[in-house]
């Protein structure tokens, strides 16, 4: 075990996360992990790790970390600004840091997440296969919680690297609008006439009700409430749901398993990565595909970023 | 047993379907069915995600490895195959005690005003009946319990707690839940169980399984003091 570094000020919600505890939301156990694991998989390309390697997520406002060792790092996803010893440094790649050099990082203007991956991967606490942070149960990460100031962030050994270039066409490009495609949901037919065409035309604005487990999204309301209560049924990463008197909530990586909301839309999961780059106040678009093209599309980006992390899969 | 009840499956996203049942039926057979038909897809190639609800499964495939016109007929077929049983035979028996009311169960009160009932009554109409646990769900081992007497039925509560304590028994609608970790929720909490009902460490990490038969056993404060400790 080596400490790598120390955490100073530990940011908005900066949190261990790697692939997520896949395949175990029958316990009730969410898939968990990076919200955007693109960015996690091309933070950890960039210094050769396995793709879902543990990483930091860092919300919104990134933390300032102190090195312990010599050690290089990678940074993906939102820009915080971030610098070694007062120097910009630049993301999706390697940069080299030495004992003592201090990282900062400030807010991002655009997107809400930001990951550091360092060589080999961060160390958590285990549960089901995972080292991920899931904060509502308590569970992985450093004791189930967000990273305080003075705690170390470690990795089993230093790891050999066989860093790799980041092409700028595979990189995340964040704005503050963002435009989903989605298939309706399961519970379309459920819904009056006419109120799912108009959930995809509807412009939304994230909520500041926006966290790992979702975002509520303002803008939209059911003409007519729906006639009786659903039984709990299960929800994904990615489903919309759209309670019968209140705001559409979009779900990302700590959905809960099952819900009790209709679901009007599915995020197909091609872009449910760029999903969790929603920041409260962006503008939110859902643009209705076909299960059929939704898979045509994420064969095609699967084939564009395969070309950069091969195995990368949405699925 | 008796026939299968009648379902319907819709696409859930591009790489996932839900079949979803006719309800007016057996709620608890349903949902055990439900559940033993999503625990045989689990393991099958390509299946990635295997969830059943109340009244529903979804499963997710692989689309690298698998079609979506296959997956959906993997889905009808377990569906058609499996046997639909009154009473199924419980995967196991499962005994907790429980703490009713006070600072335990602090919407026993308000749901004893609600419903017209004494305390006692409703610990009685709570702990005198055998439940089977339905699904895990909403939460990391969070179970849904039935049959729940109708005198205990009631809504969830209006505005949801930010933390319910690890082995809290609640009821909503027409359900029964213990919450095996400490959790936001919204379910009328009636007590709370003293045993330890999650070990991270285990390969099976929850006490509870779909399936499971489940007694309360009513306990004193002293008890569950003892017990905790």
């Amino acid at each position: 075990m080596t400490v790598l570094a120390r955490i100073e000020k530990p940011g908005l919600q900066t949190t261990v996360q790697d692939g997520g505890r896949p395949g175990r939301r029958h316990l009730g156990v969410p898939l968990s992990g990076a919200t955007d694991a693109l960015s996690l998989a091309l933070a950890n390309a960039a210094l050769g790790n396995p793709l879902g390697a543990a990483a930091l997520e860092c919300a919104l406002t990134g933390p300032t970390i102190a090195f312990e060792a010599d050690c290089a790092f990678a940074l993906s996803g939102a820009d915080m600004n971030a610098e070694l010893n007062g120097e910009r440094v630049g993301l999706y790649q390697r940069v080299n840091a030495r004992a003592g050099d201090a990282l900062t990082m400030t807010s991002a203007r655009a997107g809400a997440r930001a990951y550091i991956a360092f060589p080999g991967g961060v160390m958590g606490d285990d549960f089901l296969g995972g080292v991920s942070t899931y904060l509502p149960g308590g569970l992985g990460g450093v004791e189930g919680r967000a990273l305080r100031a003075g705690d170390f962030v470690k990795c089993a050994e230093l790891a050999a690297m066989t860093e790799r270039d980041i092409p700028a066409s595979v990189r995340p490009m964040l704005a503050h609008d963002f435009v989903l495609r989605a298939t309706r949901g399961p519970d379309a037919p459920l819904f009056a006439d006419g109120d799912v065409d108009r959930f995809f035309a509807a412009g939304l604005t994230a909520d500041k009700r926006a966290d790992r487990m979702g975002v509520r999204l303002n803008g939209f309301t059911l003409t007519a409430s729906m006639t009786g209560t659903m039984n709990s049924s299960p929800v994904f990463p990615g489903t919309v749901q759209c309670p019968p008197d209140g705001a559409p909530f979009l779900l990302l990586a700590d959905a809960q398993t099952t819900g009790g909301y209709p679901r009007i839309a599915q995020v197909i999961a091609a872009d449910i990565s760029v999903a969790a780059q929603i920041r409260p106040g962006d503008r939110v678009w859902f643009r209705n595909v076909s299960p059929e093209d939704a898979l045509d599309i994420s064969r095609c980006k699967q084939e564009l970023i395969g070309t950069v992390l091969p195995g990368f899969c949405f699925y | 047993m008796s026939a299968a009840p009648a379902f319907h499956i819709r696409a859930f996203g591009e790489n996932g379907w839900l079949a979803q049942f006719e309800s007016g039926g057996d709620a608890v057979a349903l949902a055990l069915y439900a559940n033993a038909v999503a625990d045989g897809l689990r393991t099958e190639n390509g299946v990635i995600d295997s969830v059943a609800g109340i009244d529903s499964i979804a499963i997710r495939f692989n689309p690298c490895t698998m079609d979506a016109e296959s997956s959906r007929d993997l889905l009808a077929r377990a569906i058609r195959k499996a046997r639909f049983k009154k009473t199924p035979a419980p995967v196991k028996k499962i005994e907790i005690p429980v703490c009713y009311g006070g600072a335990h169960g602090p919407d026993s009160d308000a749901l004893c005003e609600k419903n017209e009932l004494t305390f006692k009554e409703l610990t009685e109409a709570h702990a005198s009946t055998t439940y089977r646990v339905l699904m895990l769900g909403f939460a990391p081992g969070f179970a849904y319990m039935g049959p729940l007497s109708e005198k205990l039925n009631a809504p969830r509560l209006a505005t949801p707690r930010a933390r319910v304590a690890a082995g809290s028994v609640g009821v909503a609608g027409a359900f029964t839940g213990v919450y095996s970790l400490a959790s936001p929720g919204g379910w009328n909490i009636i007590g709370r169980t003293p045993a330890r009902l999650f070990d991270p460490n285990a390969d099976a990490p929850f006490v509870f399984e779909p399936g499971a038969e489940v007694r309360f056993l009513p306990i004193s404060e002293d008890e569950f003091k003892a017990r905790a400790s």
